[in-house]
C-alpha cells in the first residue's frame, strides 16, 4: 500500500477514494484473520513486550508496582546462585553436544547402509521420542535410583563398577540429565539426517567407485557435503533448545543437589512461582533471551561467511 | 519394498568383499545394541508394573519379571480413576485440534489465497514469533490467563487458555500456507464468481482439498497434547481437571512405586499405538516441519 501512496503524493482525494475502495474490497478478508491475530496478540506478542517492560519495575503479584530501573537485573546477577546457574546452563549445552551431537549423524549413516532390518532400526531409534517427555524423565528417575537397588547401578555392578549416586551426585547430575535427554531425542534427529541421506544421488557413489574411491573417501567427499547444511542447522537448534532446558531438571532434580543442576529457565520459573518475585523472573528471562539472541546472530554471521567461501 | 536403488555408501561390489562384510556385521551388531537401549527401558518399566508387590520390591530387582498380573492394570485404572484423566485429555485434545485447524487454517488461507495488501507485514510478524525464544513471556502470559486483560476473567482450571494457545501456532500456519499455495487459484476464483463468500470458499473448497495435510496436522496435534506438560500443569490445578501427564507428575510423591510404574504405562501406551496406526502421517509431518524449519 505504501508504494501506491508514495507514487501519488499530490492527489489526496484520489488517495482517499483508493483507501475506501481497498476496504470495501478487503474488509471481509481482514475479518477472517482478526481472531487469530488477537490470539497472537494476547498470548504471544503482548506477553513478550510486557515482560521486557515489567523487568524494569518492582512487582506486586504479577503487576508492576513502581519503576526501579535496572535494579531487578542487578539483584538477579548479583545473586550468589546466578553465576553457577549460568555455568550450569552452558555445561548442559556442552555435554549435550559432546554426548548427543554426533550420535544421530553416525546412527543415520549406519542405518542408511543396513540391508537387513532397516525399518526395524528406524522404528527403534524413534521409539523413545514417542514417549511423553515427563514420562521419560520419571522413568529414568526410577532407573537411575542411587542405591544398589537401582537398575542402572545393578547393571554396571555386573561389570565391576561401584554404585554411583547419579542424580544426587553434584558432579554427575548434569551428565545424567543430558543422557536421558539424548536418549529421548536423538531418534527424531536421526530421521531428519536419514531423510537428507536419502537425497544423495546414488550415481554419485557409483561414479566415485568407478574412479577408484574407497568407502572412507566416498563418505568424506559425498556424504558429509550432502548433510553439512543440516549439521549446521541441527547445531544451532540443539544449542538454543538445550539452553532453555526446563522440564527435565524440574522433574528429575528440581535443580538440586544444592543447585548443581539449576538452569536459567528453571531459576526464572522458581523466581516467579516459588518465591513470587515476578520482576526478578522476567529480568532473568530477558538475560537468557539476550544471550540466546547473541549466539543465534553470531551463528548466522558465521554461516553467511561460510556460504560466501 | 520395491527394488529401488538406495543411496548407500557401500556399493554392491564392495559389499561382497570379506573386509567390508566384517565391518558391515560389526556395525549391524552396534545397531542391534542401540535399538535395545532404545526399546528396553520402557519395556522393562511396563513389564515391571505387572509384577506382584513382593517381586516388585525385591532386592536386587529382577530384570526379567517372573510374575505378570494383568488384573493389576484394571484395579489401578479404577482405584486411581485414570478414566477421568483419559477423558480430560481427550476433551482437551478435541478442542485443541478444532482450534489448531480452524484458526491456523484460516490464517494459512488468508496468507496464501486472500493476501490483501498489507498482509505481508503480519506474516513477517508471525514468522518472527517462531524465531524468538520464549523465555520472557511466561510470567505475563500466566498473568493474562489468571486475569484476562479488559474482560477480567480467570481462566485457571478451564481448558480455554490451552485452546487459545493452540491457535498461536506459527509452524501450523506455515504448513497450511505452503499446502494451500499448491491449490490452483483458478478454483478459488471460479467459486468466487459463483458467488461463494470467502469463509465459504475456505470451508467448502480449500479444506476438503486439504485432507492429507489435515490428517497430518491432526495427528501431530494429538501427539502434542498428549506430551504437553507445562501449561496444563500451570493452569489445571484442580484434580478433576488433570490430564494424564499432569496426573502422573502430581501423583509421583504420593503413590507407591509400582502404581507409578502403571501410571507411566498408561502414559506411554497411547502415543505408541497412535504412532503404529498413523506412522506414515507422523513421519511425513516431521519431514514437513523439518522442511519448514530448514
Amino acid at each position: 500500500m505504501s508504494a501506491n501512496i508514495s507514487m501519488q503524493p499530490y492527489a489526496p482525494k484520489k488517495r482517499k477514494a483508493k483507501f475506501i475502495m481497498y476496504w470495501i474490497k478487503e474488509w471481509s478478508s481482514w475479518l477472517l484473520i482478526v481472531p487469530t491475530l488477537l490470539f497472537f496478540f494476547f498470548f504471544s506478542w503482548q506477553p513478550l513486550l510486557s515482560g521486557i517492560w515489567l523487568s524494569f519495575f518492582k512487582t506486586k503479584g504479577f503487576k508492576a508496582d513502581g519503576f526501579v530501573g535496572f535494579q531487578n537485573y542487578i539483584d538477579v546477577i548479583q545473586n550468589s546462585v546466578f553465576q553457577q546457574t549460568l555455568i550450569n546452563t552452558f555445561m548442559y549445552v556442552i555435554w549435550s553436544l559432546v554426548i548427543g551431537f554426533v550420535i544421530p549423524i553416525v546412527v543415520a549413516v549406519i542405518i542408511n547402509e543396513m540391508r537387513q532390518w532397516n525399518s526395524w532400526f528406524r522404528f527403534s531409534v524413534y521409539f523413545p521420542s514417542l514417549i511423553p517427555g515427563i514420562a521419560a524423565s520419571l522413568l529414568w528417575a526410577f532407573l537411575f535410583e542411587p542405591s544398589e537397588n537401582g537398575v542402572i547401578n545393578m547393571l554396571i555392578g555386573k561389570i565391576g563398577i561401584h554404585p554411583l549416586q547419579w542424580l544426587q551426585d553434584p558432579h554427575l547430575t548434569i551428565v545424567t540429565i543430558v543422557l536421558t535427554i539424548t536418549w529421548r531425542s536423538f531418534g527424531a534427529t536421526t530421521l531428519l539426517y536419514l531423510a537428507s541421506l536419502q537425497g544423495v544421488n546414488s550415481e554419485l557413489y557409483e561414479a566415485a567407485s568407478i574412479d577408484g574411491a574407497d568407502i572412507w573417501r566416498k563418505f568424506r567427499n559425498i556424504t558429509i557435503p550432502q548433510i553439512a547444511p543440516l549439521i549446521g542447522l541441527t547445531l544451532i537448534l540443539q544449542i538454543s533448545g538445550v539452553f532453555q532446558i526446563f522440564n527435565e531438571p524440574l522433574v528429575l532434580t528440581e535443580g538440586g543437589p544444592n543447585n548443581a543442576s539449576m538452569t536459567l529457565q528453571l531459576q526464572s520459573y522458581f523466581y516467579a512461582f516459588r518465591y513470587f518475585e515476578a520482576g526478578h523472573s522476567v529480568a532473568l528471562g530477558v538475560v537468557t533471551f539476550v544471550i540466546l539472541m547473541v549466539m543465534t546472530i553470531y551463528y548466522f554471521r558465521i554461516q553467511k561467511k561460510w556460504d560466501r567461501e | 519394498m520395491s527394488k529401488v536403488k538406495t543411496a548407500g555408501i557401500i556399493g554392491d561390489l564392495e559389499y561382497k568383499t570379506a573386509k567390508v562384510k566384517v565391518f558391515y556385521w560389526l556395525y549391524f551388531a552396534i545397531m542391534v545394541c542401540v535399538s535395545l537401549i532404545c526399546i528396553l527401558p520402557p519395556v522393562w518399566v511396563i513389564l515391571s508394573s505387572l509384577k506382584d508387590i513382593k517381586e516388585f520390591y525385591a532386592i536386587p530387582p529382577t530384570i526379567i519379571p517372573r510374575s505378570l498380573h494383568f488384573d493389576k492394570i484394571w484395579n489401578t485404572w479404577n482405584e486411581f480413576r485414570f478414566l477421568r484423566y483419559y477423558a480430560n485429555t481427550s476433551y482437551l485434545t478435541l478442542g485443541t485440534v478444532a482450534f489448531t485447524v480452524f484458526f491456523n487454517g484460516l490464517a494459512g488461507y488468508f496468507f496464501s489465497k486472500l493476501k490483501p495488501t498489507g498482509s505481508a507485514f503480519f506474516f513477517l510478524l508471525i514468522l518472527w514469533t517462531v524465531l524468538l525464544p520464549n523465555t520472557i513471556g511466561i510470567v505475563p502470559l500466566f498473568s493474562n490467563i489468571v486475569d484476562f486483560p479488559l474482560l477480567h476473567i480467570n481462566f485457571t482450571n478451564t481448558y480455554w487458555p490451552l485452546w487459545f494457545l493452540a491457535a498461536v501456532n506459527p509452524v501450523a500456519i506455515l504448513i497450511f500456507k505452503n499446502f494451500f499455495d499448491t491449490i490452483p487459484a483458478s478454483l478459488v476464483e471460479a467459486a468466487h464468481i459463483d458467488g461463494a463468500s470467502k469463509i465459504g470458499i475456505f470451508l467448502r473448497i480449500v479444506l476438503p482439498l486439504s485432507i492429507p495435510i489435515l490428517i497430518t496436522i491432526t495427528i501431530l496435534t494429538i501427539n502434542g497434547v498428549w506430551n504437553d506438560f507445562f501449561w496444563p500443569y500451570m493452569i489445571l490445578k484442580d484434580q478433576s481437571k488433570w490430564t494424564v501427564i499432569v496426573a502422573i507428575y502430581n501423583l509421583r510423591s504420593t503413590l507407591p512405586a509400582d502404581i507409578q510404574f502403571l501410571g507411566l504405562t498408561f502414559a506411554i501406551v497411547p502415543p505408541v499405538l497412535l504412532f503404529l496406526f498413523f506412522q506414515r502421517y507422523i513421519v511425513q509431518g516431521y519431514a514437513i516441519a523439518g522442511g519448514v524449519k530448514g
